[in-house]
């Protein structure tokens, strides 16, 4: 791991970047060379901050989308890794079924929750069943791929120690495809959260994602584009702790 | 073959007590065919031997030769199509309790730190926490690791780890060691070096170490005897017993007896080398 | 009944082939969902027949209105895919052949890269209006990243042996893109287009099923709220295949040029 300094001429120049971009838009909008009505002060932007997060209720809309995506996950994980041991234990199955898992992974789902509206209703379970869909499949093909790229030599270490099938499942294989699970359970939490947050929008319910919709419906420019940078911010300071754990589990695998 | 474990018995310098009960390992007719019909390839035809107490032997060949196979068998990893081997008379079927395994590959577990690692055998015993780290800390030390404890895998180098293998099989204090290469991924000055750790090692435990190896200074430095095997079919070609005085270190590789001893294998090994690789060749072309 | 069939499946597995192992798994699957059609557990359409999806699909291939806003759909994806797909070459390029952008951008770019994009259209409707622009604008942004992202990493990955081969050879700079970067890092690209053609699909469709009157997407949130769960069906039906036919195309093209399914990296 190389370590970059904090104040490295790369994280200036990326900070200068938006600071440069924002008092370029400030100039352009106050000029009016952009019209205000189709894109707010900057400055607008970040005094309706405060009046969003606390007018709006964005706590409690947060809980309520980390809530679903909590769900969401919990059901991933149980689903999707057992899936994946099947497949990996029978080896005929996964033949069959494993080209299915990856185009279900790659397939654009999500264009279904008018379906999921009409089978579950306007609630959070639909959200949170889109969230599932979403995320399970990329969990339980890392998990065959965890358990199927487990080395030879550690299973043969454990057969010298004469390990019975349930150790050698704790002991080896269970440890040894814990990193490509992980990848997996990584995967799926970032297809669970953007789907999740994308219906919330869609459909008009429930937390963050419902806000921006919320917001926009009212013509509330500054609000809206508050919002929307409220969570892309969110997102960014997610995806990044993910990355950083990710690599640290690496570096231990 | 008897006669043969009688020269081994009354030659062997040093002279340790004379082996009381049975011995350690016996190896009886094994043959070991992958396939079947006129296809099937004969990795190990007809092997006989005997392993004594507290000794150590090499069991050298030509890539090919069918010595890997062999350790498998042993091992208990596979199953033999003919033969059979007895630890301490008992006959395996399966890896057996007393014999410890050392691989080629490298096979420390990445996700536990060093002592973890070497007190894996002990965990499966139930050893209290407390026990087994104290006995793992023994045999780091042994391995020349101290200091090392807390580190992972990937945080030391290939000599290293390799090593931390080698305290692993240690700590499940196996009646017989059973390596299969395991410096052979390692550059030469390491290999000479961590070879003499392992006759300190040998010195040390007086175990019982079958060795299997494709390098003759190897086989030299730590073997009491050597068992050379001839390329496909595998059998062994020859025995020679090494008379170099023990203690040794790796200084030994300098004396003109351990020259002498090289070349008179390398002779023998040369031959089935030599066929190894005009034979590879014509299946290339 | 049925789910009894699946567990004898695994014992008896030693005598099956893998296409009869999936032959009865879709036997399976869709006699769960007849049974459940039949049953009368649900609301009406909700899962209907087999039958009944099928006519829905022959009705939906058989209409004019389908080809019409597929037109509009397939025209709006494939400008989406020129601007991001552009956009997203020439900035990729830049990142992977400059370490300080690289440094100062890209990390952004990869956090950026995943953020649900459909939360961006009411600044898109604002920018580009309630028609075509504002779908595009949304598949556009939707493939720049993973396009971007795909081509940055191709870039650095291009084996720098190559590239000296090159200098060798005095070959002059675009001669040293087109004739020997581009094709060692066709593997990337293709992939990077391939996730950035499924991320796009998405964009768009999502878009669409929002706030338009015309399009697939439109016409699929207009079978909801028609409540004609036949035509629905064939829609997402439809939808989802082409989807996937594409993206296993794209899958095969970049394999030929040398692997990089989608877990390689440089």
């Amino acid at each position: 791991m190389k370590r970059v300094p904090i104040i490295s001429p790369a994280f200036l120049l990326s900070i200068g970047t938006i600071a440069g971009l924002l008092v370029i838009m400030q100039a352009l909008i106050m000029t009016e060379i952009v019209s205000p009505y189709v894109v707010p002060l900057p400055s607008d932007i970040a005094a309706s901050f405060w009046r969003v997060i606390v007018e709006e209720g964005v706590p409690g809309r947060f809980a309520v989308t980390v809530g679903e995506t909590f769900a969401a996950s919990l059901l991933i994980l149980i689903v999707g890794i057992p899936v994946g041991l099947l497949l990996y234990r029978f080896g005929k199955l996964r033949l069959a079924f494993e080209p299915w898992l990856a185009a279900m992974a790659a397939a654009p789902l999500v264009l279904a929750y008018p379906l999921f509206l009409v089978l579950f209703g306007r609630s959070s379970l639909t959200i949170i069943i889109i969230g599932f869909t979403a995320g399970v499949a990329p969990v339980a093909l890392k998990t065959i791929e965890g358990f199927t790229s487990t080395r030879r030599v550690l299973i043969d270490v454990g057969r010298s120690f004469r390990l019975t099938p349930a150790q050698e499942f704790r002991q080896i294989l269970l440890p040894a495809a814990l990193p490509q699970i992980f990848v997996g359970l990584r995967l799926g939490l970032i297809f669970c959260l953007i789907n999740i947050v994308g219906v919330e929008f869609l459909i008009n319910l429930g937390g963050l994602g419902q806000l921006i919709n919320d917001l926009a419906e009212r013509y509330d420019l500054p609000g809206t584009y508050a919002a929307i940078c409220f969570v892309v911010c969110v997102s960014i300071l997610f995806f990044a702790v993910l990355d950083r754990g990710e690599k640290w589990l690496q570096r231990r695998g | 073959m008897i006669a043969e474990r009688d020269i081994a018995t009354s030659v062997a310098p040093g002279a340790k007590p004379a082996p009381s009960g049975p011995p350690p390992l016996t190896v009886e007719n094994v043959t070991k065919r992958f396939g079947e019909g006129p296809t099937a390839l004969t990795a190990v035809d007809s092997v006989s031997f005997t392993l004594d107490a507290g000794e150590f032997v090499s069991v050298i060949g030509p890539s090919g030769c069918g010595k890997s196979t062999l350790f498998h068998v042993i091992g208990g990893l596979s199953d033999v199509t003919q033969g059979i081997v007895r630890v301490e008379n008992e006959t395996i079927n399966g890896p057996h309790p007393a014999v410890g395994i050392v691989f080629q590959e490298e096979s420390t577990f990445p996700w536990r730190n060093v002592i973890d690692n070497v007190a894996f055998p002990l965990e499966l015993r139930g050893v209290s926490r407390s026990e087994r780290h104290a006995a793992a800390s023994h045999y780091i030390d042994m391995v020349g690791l101290h200091g090392f404890e807390k580190r992972l895998p990937s945080e030391l180098s290939g000599g290293m780890r390799q090593r931390v293998s080698i305290a692993r099989t240690l700590a499940a204090k196996p009646r017989i060691l059973l390596m299969d290469e395991p410096f052979a991924a390692l550059d030469e000055q390491t290999r000479l070096l961590l070879g003499d750790k392992v006759l300190q090692i040998q010195q040390q435990l007086k175990q019982t170490t079958l060795l299997i190896t494709h390098s003759i200074t190897e086989a030299v430095q730590l073997s009491d005897r050597i068992l050379i095997m001839s390329y496909r079919p595998g059998r062994i070609k020859r025995i020679v017993n090494v008379d170099l005085p023990r203690p040794r270190t790796s200084d030994v590789v300098s004396s003109p007896e351990f020259g002498a001893i090289v070349a008179d294998i390398w002779a023998d090994l040369r031959e089935e080398a030599s066929r190894g690789l005009q034979e590879s060749e014509r299946g290339q072309g | 009944m049925a789910a009894t069939t699946r567990v004898t499946a695994a014992p008896a597995r030693l005598n099956l082939s893998v296409s009869a192992i999936r032959v009865i798994g879709a036997v399976v699957i869709l006699g769960i969902w007849q049974l459940l059609a039949l049953s009368g557990l649900f609301f009406r359409d909700v899962v209907p027949p087999l039958q009944n999806i099928a006519g829905g699909l022959i009705k939906l291939l058989g209409s004019g209105a389908f080809y019409a806003n597929l037109a509009v759909t397939g025209f709006e994806l494939i400008l989406a895919l020129a601007i991001g797909g552009i956009a997203g070459l020439v900035v990729g390029l830049l990142l992977g052949s400059r370490a300080l952008l690289s440094d100062a951008y890209e990390s952004w770019l990869s956090y950026l890269g995943p953020t649900p994009k459909i939360i961006l259209f009411p600044v898109m409707i604002m920018l580009f209006g309630v028609d075509s622009g504002s779908k595009i604008a949304m598949g556009a942004i939707s493939c720049f990243f993973p396009i971007a992202i795909s081509v940055a990493a191709g870039m650095r990955g291009v084996d720098p042996t190559l590239r000296r081969v090159g200098r060798s050879l005095q070959a002059n700079s675009w001669q040293m893109f087109f004739k020997i970067e581009l094709p060692a890092m066709a593997a990337p690209l293709v992939n990077g287009v391939r996730l950035g053609f499924g991320v796009a699909v998405i964009g768009t469709l999502l878009a669409e099923t929002k706030l338009s009157n015309q399009g697939i997407g439109f016409m699929i949130i207009n079978a909801y709220t028609r409540f004609d769960m036949p035509q629905m069906y064939a829609l997402l039906i439809v939808t989802i295949t082409f989807a996937a036919v594409v993206n296993a195309f794209a899958e095969r093209i970049a394999k030929r040029f040398g692997g990089a399914g989608s877990g390689r990296k440089p």
